[in-house]
């Protein structure tokens, strides 16, 4: 897999941009900043997947990451942000020495998966030599072989099409399961989400009751604390 | 738009003899499989690094989203050198990435309904101030 031309520029481009999105994802101060600078990592990711040739895993990542999830983050911190860290009146990171400790390892991982990438590649290329030979111009010749697309200067991949044929026949049990997983996730942050009036509003308990369990159970939590 | 960037361009894709740094340059060039993994073994190491020093546990939850992101583009990668040496199943990569999204997107919708109910009932978002289980 080798990336030629114009290819390598925009490989250079977007993984520079990526990591320094996610450097800056890290040590924004503003939480907000933090998830717009992610935003920016994650689409220069996207743009790394469509020169590998992923056009759909680059489409869903924008639309479920990007789409989705970033926005569900910029809601949540709209609903819970103190703003003691942007005023600088809040440290952002951990104690000193904390830090410190977890940077030491950050560079160890580092140079142990550089090294291990290195190495492990070296044998990964020394046993596809063989196979590995003329793919880049075999790959452009499959790829001048695709129909053009509507416009006449694009042409449609049957990437997606791979993908949809692997995910519903290799696939089709995970695929089933990931569906539940995705219901529980639902049923699960509605669960947890729901303040006390909603709790008692569905479960259909009178207030009162309600009112005086919360206070029998703040209670006992006084109880339990005070002798220690 | 490619004429002004033409002579760069050809700049940098001059012919070079070899050498290490023509070995390093030709590298640079033409970028392969240990590229992608390179980069994504630095997102994975950004994201550890957040996860362990920032104390909101929002940016925390942001850093896990940045390591997931890195595992996928490893997924990619290797699904697109298992094409290019002529494997039949190489998509397998393609649809385990889809996967890591879901689970991706069911973790944050999960974690950030408790970082909800964390804040309505400790008012902190703070990991280190979140500390009734330590004795």
């Amino acid at each position: 897999m080798i990336l030629n031309g114009w290819e390598a520029v925009f490989f250079w481009i977007f993984s520079i941009a990526a990591i320094f999105a996610g450097l800056l994802t890290v040590m924004a101060r503003n939480a907000v900043h933090s998830a717009l600078f992610l935003i920016s990592s994650l689409m220069a990711v996207a743009a790394l997947f469509i020169l590998l040739g992923a056009e759909f895993i680059a489409g869903v990542q924008i639309l479920v990451y990007v789409g989705g999830v970033m926005v569900l983050f910029l809601f949540v911190i709209m609903l819970v942000n103190v703003g003691a860290e942007e005023q600088g009146l809040s440290e952002i990171s951990n104690k000193p020495r904390q830090v410190a400790a977890s940077l030491i390892f950050c560079l160890l991982l580092v140079i142990g998966l550089l090294f291990a990438i290195n190495t492990g590649y070296q044998g990964l290329q020394k046993r596809d030599e063989a196979r590995l030979g003329g793919t880049t111009e075999q790959r452009r010749a499959q790829q001048q072989n695709l129909a053009t697309g509507a416009t006449g200067t694009s042409r449609i991949t049957t990437d997606t099409q791979q993908v949809g044929n692997s995910l519903y026949r290799f696939a089709s049990l995970p695929f089933e399961i990931a569906s539940v997983l995705l219901l529980v996730a639902i049923i699960g942050s509605v669960m947890l989400a729901r303040t006390l009036k909603q709790e008692a509003a569905v479960d259909d308990v009178d207030p009162e009751v309600l009112l005086t369990k919360v206070a029998q159970e703040a209670d006992r939590a006084e109880t339990l604390q005070e002798p220690t | 738009m490619f004429s002004l960037f033409a002579p760069i361009i050809a700049f940098l894709f001059q012919q070079t003899d070899g050498g290490r740094f023509g070995v390093i340059w030709q590298s640079t060039r033409s970028p392969d499989l240990s590229k992608f993994l390179v980069i994504g073994a630095l997102l994975f190491i950004i994201g550890v690094a957040g996860v362990l020093t920032r104390r909101n546990i929002i940016v925390i939850f942001m850093s896990i989203e940045l390591i997931l992101n890195a595992a996928n583009l490893n997924f990619i990668a290797f699904s697109r050198y298992l094409q290019d040496t002529g494997n039949m199943n190489a998509v397998a990569g393609q649809v385990f990435a889809v996967f890591v999204i879901v689970v991706a997107a069911a973790e944050a919708a999960i974690g950030l309904g408790i970082v909800i109910a964390l804040y309505r009932n400790k008012e902190t978002i703070w990991v280190d101030e979140i500390d009734i289980l330590k004795w």
